[in-house]
């Protein structure tokens, strides 16, 4: 979750495995907006001597939609490269790492950003330093200003790759127990007692790409959207990685050789799309198509598997959820379409028919003073699901929009469930703190502070 | 198939197919004839036969992807691949 190893061959492909994609008008330069995506989940602070970082057989793109046919009209690339400056030593670093062009440490990455629109692909920047990870106090004695100096200004842009805390928080442990939800344990199927949530990626660490753009280059007029009522003021975003097709393996090297166009391996629009909607043997299938496909999958969207299952696990809870069978053209709004005018009052992010898997967000619709976690639902326009903020708390959310809490926008026949407005996980970001400047996400961990978990049986 | 229409192919059959992705028809070639030509592939190439009882084969060179339509080709590849 939202996407940590949502399918079967992601599973198997951490660094391919896109975890999380943020799109959002940006607080600290509203004239622009920035897209975060996330890879390479589940990382221990201290998980070396080779500790994570992006593949070099990897493509990394970051996709704009902003002529409402679910299609790439920009993508934003990522390719690294990594450096072996001694390759004598097994150790990541030979001392202190004090800057990012410290000859102490062994193996820097680097990276080139580039533009594609119409076709044409413009390189916007190479060779730029990633953060090494954050070591320990020995290691990475700074790593605030390690992680700083990794902030480039390209133009008007400001991009950075590297290691960050994990800003989604879920309770792993419980949700895939039978669906348990530990405030409401009590109500469940097969019940004890009730308990706060515990925050499974707690500790961990992710490797973020972020890149800050002006929105008069994503939008579709070319100019600064003001009327978030127009149709031109929505942009769809997902995120994606692709491998070449064929890998073969080098035995004189110990590697693999890749051969063949790049073919998508990992997408990420919605969080928990793929993760809760898509059913276990079509999830790989979902992640090598593009969001414009999408309509074949609108059958899991508009009946939800997890929707039938919560009144299962929790008897008597969702009773008038249970009774409901008609098409859920509530998620099929919020995941596949957009929210058309008229459902939220004074709101808009609808992209026309086509229905694809993205972030919609609406430009026009400025930083919120005072953000709510729980977006829109909460009456805060700025947050999830127009676009996804680093803090929103995407789980709650959409916990309670399957559970009925948003069927009444589009079908006012429909009585929620006392329970669809409060059901939780009972998790918050207990990693890093998260920042309100660019990139965001809050420092990543470090290995030697890492202490390990909980080993109950 | 001379070398000049073997390239024409290879530049109109590009659309209506995946990007990257380019196809050719090749008549059957005799073993002892072929001979490099101007645009013959200089690096590793990968051939892959997806489905045997087709005439099709796939050639992963660089970041492209070549199909050849060529059903001699690809015979002579089965038996090669069956070890005689």
């Amino acid at each position: 979750m939202s996407s940590h190893r949502e399918a079967p061959e992601t599973a198997k492909d951490p660094v391919a495995d896109s975890t999380d994609v943020y799109a959002f008008v940006s607080p600290d330069r509203p004239d622009t907006v920035t897209l975060i995506a996330n890879y390479i989940p589940f990382q221990a602070p201290d998980g070396g001597p080779n500790f994570y970082e992006f593949g070099e057989d990897v493509i990394y793109d970051i996709h704009v939609s902003n002529q409402g046919k679910g299609e790439a009209d920009i993508t934003y690339r990522f390719q690294f490269h990594t450096k072996v400056r001694n390759p004598k030593t097994f150790l990541y670093n030979t001392g202190p790492i004090g800057s990012l062009g410290s000859p102490s440490w062994n193996r820097p990455q680097f990276y080139s950003v580039t533009r594609i629109r119409d076709g044409k692909a413009k390189v916007l920047a190479e060779k730029l330093a990633c953060p090494p990870v954050n070591i320990g106090p020995r290691s990475t004695p700074n790593y605030a200003h390690l992680a700083a100096a990794a902030v480039h200004k390209i133009g008007r842009h400001r991009v950075f790759a590297g290691q960050r805390a994990d800003a989604f928080h879920v309770d792993l442990g419980s949700i895939f127990d039978l669906g348990a939800l530990r405030p409401f344990e009590s109500l469940h199927l097969i019940p004890s007692a009730n308990a706060v949530g515990v925050n499974s990626l707690q500790g961990f660490n992710v490797h973020s790409i972020a890149l800050q753009v002006p929105i008069t280059e994503v939008s579709r007029s070319g100019k600064l959207p003001t009327n978030a009522a127009s149709p031109g003021a929505v942009i769809g975003v997902w995120a994606s990685a692709s491998r070449r097709k064929s890998r073969l393996f080098d035995r004189k090297t110990g590697t693999y050789v890749g051969h063949g166009p790049w073919e998508q391996v990992s997408r990420l629009g919605n969080p928990l799309f793929n993760e809760v909607i898509v059913p276990m043997a079509e999830k790989d299938a979902w992640n090598a198509h593009r969001p414009k496909d999408d309509k074949n999958y609108a059958k899991f969207v508009n009946h939800p598997e997890l929707a039938k299952l919560l009144p299962l696990l929790y008897p008597g809870v969702f009773p008038h959820l249970a009774a409901y069978h008609k098409a859920r053209a509530d998620l099929n709004a919020i995941l596949l379409t957009g929210i058309p005018s008229g459902v939220v009052p004074g709101f808009q992010n609808y992209t026309g028919p086509v229905e694809a898997d993205m972030l919609r967000l609406n430009l026009a619709v400025p930083p919120a003073s005072s953000p709510n976690d729980l977006g829109l639902v909460a009456g805060d326009p700025a947050g999830y699901p127009n676009g996804r903020r680093v803090d929103d708390d995407v789980v709650t959310i959409e916990l309670r929009a399957v559970a009925g809490a948003t069927i009444p926008l589009v079908d006012p026949s429909y009585t929620v469930d006392a329970a669809a407005g409060a059901v939780q996980d009972g998790t918050s970001n207990t990693n890093t703190a998260t920042s309100d400047t660019f990139p965001f996400l809050g420092n990543p961990g470090g290995g030697y502070q890492t202490e390990p978990g909980s080993a109950a049986v | 198939m001379s070398e000049t229409s073997r390239r024409k192919l290879l530049a109109g059959a590009g659309a209506g197919v995946a990007v990257g992705t380019v196809g050719l028809t090749m008549g059957p070639a005799r073993a002892g004839d072929a001979k490099p030509g101007a645009s013959s592939a200089r690096e590793s190439v990968v051939a892959y036969v997806e489905d045997h009882r087709s005439g099709q084969l796939r050639l992963l060179v660089g970041e492209r992807e070549v199909v050849v339509h060529d059903r001699d080709l690809v015979t002579r590849i089965l038996n090669a691949a069956g070890g005689k």
